[in-house]
């Protein structure tokens, strides 16, 4: 008698428990642990730093000029790179590296399609001492400025 | 040896890249090559040595190419769009530099190397002009280049 009617509430907990555990795991597929390797986006991002990026954002919305993201490079797109977007118009984004003396971006290989931005970067959290959100910000300069 | 991942380790590497992520330019790099192929070109006119000359040619042609090559990664990757409304005539600077470092393969025309000399130094300044030594060249480095950049 007691196993009848325990049966039904844990039905629910394994049931709520299975949902819960779906959606986190669905909400942890969107996001990516990245390391950074080279100086373009320096100061804000130095190499070995690592990022949290994600893609849930770019599921709803198309990304915003002044975004840092992780995008496929156009060249060769097993291959990501990290920029910031400089400019959206229809289906493509323009990106740029915030040192543009030591940075290939837009300027070499133009616009790239939306459809190759993979996320969004909002958490750099290692090195501890400059863990902290990766902000949305206006291009420093003129896209490449002088250099 | 055997180390323990760190479980915080990211596991895809992004590229905030430049091709080659050094951001090291200078024309001099060209220059030195399409000097030695002006010297390598009067070495060659002083001997009557079959051997000697053969060699010459040999080695030339292999400086011009680097000369060329220097030229191009000059212009594809230190020079960028923005620096085509300062300098009208970057493309055809390189173009004309290019194609002289070809011409310099070829012959052993003295004039011919002097030309790739004086058009490697017409990207020289555009280097200069658009900041080049102080941005791409690691700071503190000794000698008359610095100086000269700074009297230009």
């Amino acid at each position: 008698m007691r196993t009848e009617r325990g049966r039904r509430p844990r039905f629910l907990l394994f049931g709520g428990g299975a949902l819960l555990v779906a959606a986190v795991r669905w909400l942890l597929g969107h996001v990516t642990a990245v390391e950074v390797r080279g100086g373009s986006m320096a100061p804000g991002l130095l190499p070995g730093d690592w990022l949290f990026a994600e893609r849930l954002s770019y599921v709803f919305r198309a990304p915003h000029v002044g975004e840092v993201v992780v995008a496929a490079d156009p060249r060769e797109r097993e291959r990501d790179l990290v920029k910031r977007v400089t400019a959206v118009e229809a289906g493509l984004v323009t990106v740029h590296g915030d040192h543009p003396e030591a940075s290939t971006d837009s300027r070499e290989f133009g616009p790239i399609p939306t459809s190759l931005v993979r996320g969004r970067v909002w958490l750099r959290y290692w090195p501890p001492s400059r863990m902290g959100i990766v902000g949305r910000r206006r291009p420093a300069s003129s896209p490449g400025g002088e250099g | 040896m055997f180390s323990i991942r760190n479980p915080l380790r990211p596991r895809r590497v992004v590229h905030a890249h430049c091709d080659v992520p050094c951001g090291v330019y200078d024309p001099e790099q060209a220059r030195i090559e399409a000097e030695s192929c002006l010297r390598i070109i009067e070495k060659y006119h002083a001997s009557e040595d079959p051997l000697f000359r053969a060699r010459c040619i040999h080695v030339k042609e292999e400086r011009a190419e680097l000369a060329k090559q220097h030229l191009d990664v000059l212009w594809h990757d230190y020079f960028k769009p923005e620096h085509l409304d300062r300098f009208p005539n970057l493309h055809e600077t390189f173009w004309n530099a290019a194609k002289q470092a070809s011409k310099v393969k070829h012959t052993v025309d003295r004039a011919e190397a002097q030309r790739l000399l004086e058009l490697i130094d017409e990207v020289d300044r555009f280097w200069i002009e658009s900041g080049g030594p102080e941005k791409t060249r690691v700071a503190g480095r000794p000698g008359a280049r610095a100086q000269a950049a700074a009297t230009a």
